[in-house]
């Protein structure tokens, strides 16, 4: 059982390999045959040709924490979709269809509900 | 086939419909009072099934009985989870009502208040069926995380943002701890119930040899302990309660000194009785340091404090000392049968007195800075000159607390004592004395309220003040009413409180 | 009964090869979240110590426990810190000032090292050698649905109030304030 298992996650390796090999080595043959005389300018950040004021971070604006606070909320709601998905057809074979496709439909419908009220409260809207 | 009783889930289905209610209604273009009205019958309503379960033997149309189990045991509907299920909807429907007033005066959201403390209350009600570890940390999220939040409802306010910030950074670290250690538990016993749990611990399989002396589960179960002792505030985890007290709107100190306390306290009671039972000898000695230290660390601080609120933190940590006081002396010295009964017995008359007492006492400081502006017990001075209802009432939960008859706090004290001195051995005598001690040292403190508050003269710069004309929000009223008939009558008739108490015995029947 | 299994054979084992890349990874990540002075370096390593820790579920046979590491740790809360360091006005580059005094430091790192040890050492004293069941057994995603929605329906509903009340409180708290005209022309 784990040499199948293991044997399926080998597949998903050998392909982040083969990503991390096609970017690497495009890297490196880049480096190897782009001419390269570095100088002070070259390395200066570039803004539109104007000089670059402070650092390169600054403060944003706190309307994308709660972009972020959203998305991770219906990341955490999907997380739990898969496994449901997977049992859905086993619960309705048995008999139980409408149990698990209420227990779903409540859950994500409680947390559309949170959706729905950032609309209503205005807190999507980019002034 | 049929997963859920119906019946048995009736208060949290309701509460439940609740909380989606009033999310609704304040979506509405209503006004934000209905919110707390919906609020209010919701809980209301959620009590209604509580009776039905809790009277079911006796009803023509109910045929179950006894005790209701749902997955394998990890979800128990017994007398136990009912009675505390009830005091904790009774506890919200004062603190919703105390809130009320308090987030009109100010410029707060108040739709979403609501909703977050009926969350807060369902994470409650769950956590007291809770008979396994996911259920349990589950339950404790939702009972905590709403409230990490209402504690900055004062978003302008940097205290109340100091209050958020530390009662965040210590419940996070403490949920953290207690995962640790359920995991570790887990890993050691691979069960999730708690009955499962204790019977793996034992051994109760044929020829398994049990876990008992294993010293990762022993770590486990202290992690347990300790995620718990953050959450029920007792020394030495205790460092963030008079900040997170006294910069929080008052309703919401209310709330986490009652509510959140409480299930603290049960989840801590439920987890130590049915899954680690036969651990007594690892955790029992913890929880007496726990009570002792609770006891005595609360009073002599609260005997220093100036600020009322900061005082009654204090005087919550103490009292959560008393409340594990039984708990912990029972199990430390090995006691059985009826006196374990008696222990936890005690416990929990006590934990329902004090959400009475506190409560009240949370009330009278909600309504008296709002007429005087000020929580310094020196600015109290002479209120029964000006307010004689409220002076009243503060000597009466004030009372309460410190112990005095007729107020209900003497019986809470009463069935504590007689449950220490009834087991009479080592170390329960020696938690009975530091008991007494502590009960005078904060009878002194207690009493210091009351007495600046009739006999002290009305300070000069309060007087001048528009203060005697600021009229009590009716809200505010109903909940001192409540508390203030419930600490009386408990005070002059015992049983109410001691028959809820006397129900619950069963818990522990079989240890 | 710890050390049963000789050098040898632990090294004739491809899957512990991989977990001593991941393990030695990790834990350099780790170090380094505490150690750097810039904030969202330290994020980016967690980034590191997550990714590793997610790989080490895949290797324990706890596919969807891996996956979630993935999506909502790497996916989600690190974007939220990310944005969370963004949000603050404090500087992002090095911040001395933060920085305990060396005492407190060691005695932090003593504390910490006491309770690995302790840790440690109870968990060789349950396990030693055992196997994983889970690795001998992989837990696939199909198995946790089956018991959420056999055994654990109740703290799964209770999980979706929990989010919500998350994201409501959050928006409450994060949120912009409107001004008193503002509120009036919303009611």
């Amino acid at each position: 059982m784990l040499e199948q298992y293991l044997g399926d996650y080998i597949t998903v390796a050998v392909f982040l390999a083969a990503g991390g090999i096609l970017v690497g080595v495009g890297l490196i043959v880049a480096g190897l045959i782009r001419p390269n005389n570095p100088s002070k300018v070259k390395s200066e950040i570039y803004e539109c040709g104007i000089e670059p004021i402070g650092d390169g971070w600054s403060q944003t604006h706190i309307r994308y924490y709660i972009f972020a606070l959203l998305f991770l909320i219906f990341d955490v709601e999907a997380v739990f979709i898969f496994p449901w998905a997977l049992k859905v057809e086993t619960f309705a074979n048995a008999g139980m269809g409408g149990y698990i496709l209420i227990e779903m439909f409540v859950f994500i419908g409680i947390l559309l509900l949170g959706l729905v009220y950032a609309i209503r409260k205005g807190v999507l809207k980019w002034e | 086939m049929n997963i859920l009783d119906y019946h048995a889930l009736l208060p949290e289905l309701l509460l439940a419909a609740t909380v989606i209610a009033v999310l609704v209604v304040d979506l509405l273009p209503v006004r934000k009072a209905w919110v707390a009205v919906v609020g209010l019958i919701g809980l209301f309503a959620s009590f209604i099934p509580l009776l039905t379960l809790g009277l079911c033997d006796s009803l023509s149309f109910c045929e179950e009985t006894g005790v209701r189990t749902m997955f394998d045991g990890s979800y128990t509907v017994d007398t136990f989870s009912l009675v505390l299920k009830g005091l904790f909807i009774g506890a919200a429907f004062v603190a919703l009502l105390m809130s009320v007033g308090y987030l009109e005066s100010g410029r707060f959201w108040e739709g979403e208040y609501y909703f977050l403390l009926l969350a807060s209350v369902l994470g409650a009600v769950v956590m007291a069926s809770s008979r396994g570890l996911i259920t349990i940390f589950v339950a404790l999220e939702l009972v905590t995380g709403p409230t990490f939040l209402m504690a900055g409802w004062r978003k302008g306010d940097a205290r109340s943002n100091e209050a958020a910030l530390k009662y965040f950074i210590v419940g996070v670290l403490s949920a953290s701890v207690l995962l640790f250690g359920m995991s570790l538990v887990y890993g050691v016993t691979g069960e999730l119930t708690f009955p499962g749990i204790r019977e793996a611990i034992v051994g109760a399989e044929l020829g398994s040899p049990g876990f008992k002396d294993l010293p990762l589960l022993n770590i486990g179960v202290l992690f347990v302990l300790l995620g718990f002792g953050f959450k029920i505030a007792a020394v030495p985890f205790h460092f963030w309660t008079p900040d997170t007290y006294e910069g929080a709107p008052t309703p919401v100190t209310a709330y986490l000194s009652v509510v959140s306390k409480t299930a603290g306290f049960v989840g801590l009671l439920v987890i130590s009785y049915s899954a680690f039972a036969d651990l007594r000898n690892i955790w029992g000695p913890a929880v007496w340091i726990l009570a002792a230290t609770s006891m005595t660390l609360g009073n002599l601080t609260a005997l220093r404090q100036t600020n009322i609120v900061r005082m009654l933190g204090y005087s919550s940590i103490a009292q959560g000392g008393f409340i594990l006081a039984p708990f912990g002396a029972a199990v430390a010295s090995g006691a059985t049968g009826a006196q374990l009964e008696d222990a936890f017995f005690a416990t929990v008359t006590y934990l329902i007195i004090y959400a009475f007492m506190n409560l009240g006492a949370f009330a009278v400081v909600i309504a008296g800075a709002k007429r005087i502006g000020s929580v310094e017990i020196s600015d109290w001075g002479g209120l029964y000159q000006y307010a004689p209802g409220l002076a009243g009432l503060t000597l009466v939960f004030f009372f309460s607390l410190a112990g005095i008859p007729p107020f209900a706090g003497w019986f809470a004290k009463l069935v504590m004592f007689s449950a220490l001195i009834s087991m009479d051995n080592a170390w329960t005598n020696v938690l009975a004395v530091i008991a007494v001690v502590n009960s005078v040292i904060a009878f002194v403190y207690y009493s210091k309220v009351v007495k600046s508050v009739w006999f002290d003269p009305v300070p000069e710069d309060v007087l001048s003040g528009e203060a005697r004309n600021v009229v009590v929000s009716p809200a505010l009223k109903l909940a001192l009413g409540i508390t203030a008939i419930g600490v009386i009558a408990i005070g002059f008739y015992p049983p109410l409180a001691a028959n809820l108490g006397e129900m619950t015995k069963t818990f522990v029947a079989g240890f | 009964m710890f050390f049963a299994v000789t050098v040898g054979d632990w090294l004739g084992e491809v899957e512990n090869w991989v977990f001593a890349v991941l393990a030695i990874a990790m834990v350099y990540a780790a170090i380094r979240v505490v150690t750097t002075k810039n904030v969202v370096h330290a994020a980016l390593f967690l980034v590191i110590a997550l990714g590793g820790s997610a790989a080490i579920f895949l290797l324990l046979g706890a596919e969807f426990v891996a996956w979630t590491v993935v999506m909502v740790y790497i996916g989600a809360v690190i974007v939220l810190f990310l944005f969370g360091i963004m949000i603050t006005r404090a500087p992002l580059g090095y911040e001395t000032k933060l920085s305990h005094p060396r005492r407190v430091r060691i005695g932090a790192a003593l504390a910490s090292g006491a309770l690995f040890l302790l840790i440690g050492g109870a968990m060789l004293d349950a396990f030693g050698d055992d196997p994983v069941p889970a690795a001998i057994d992989p837990t696939r995603t199909s198995d946790i649905g089956q018991s959420i929605f056999e055994r654990f329906v109740i703290p799964f509903e209770v999980v979706s109030f929990v989010l919500l009340a998350a994201l409501i409180g959050g928006i409450v708290i994060a949120r912009q304030d409107p001004t008193v005209e503002e509120e009036e022309v919303l009611q």
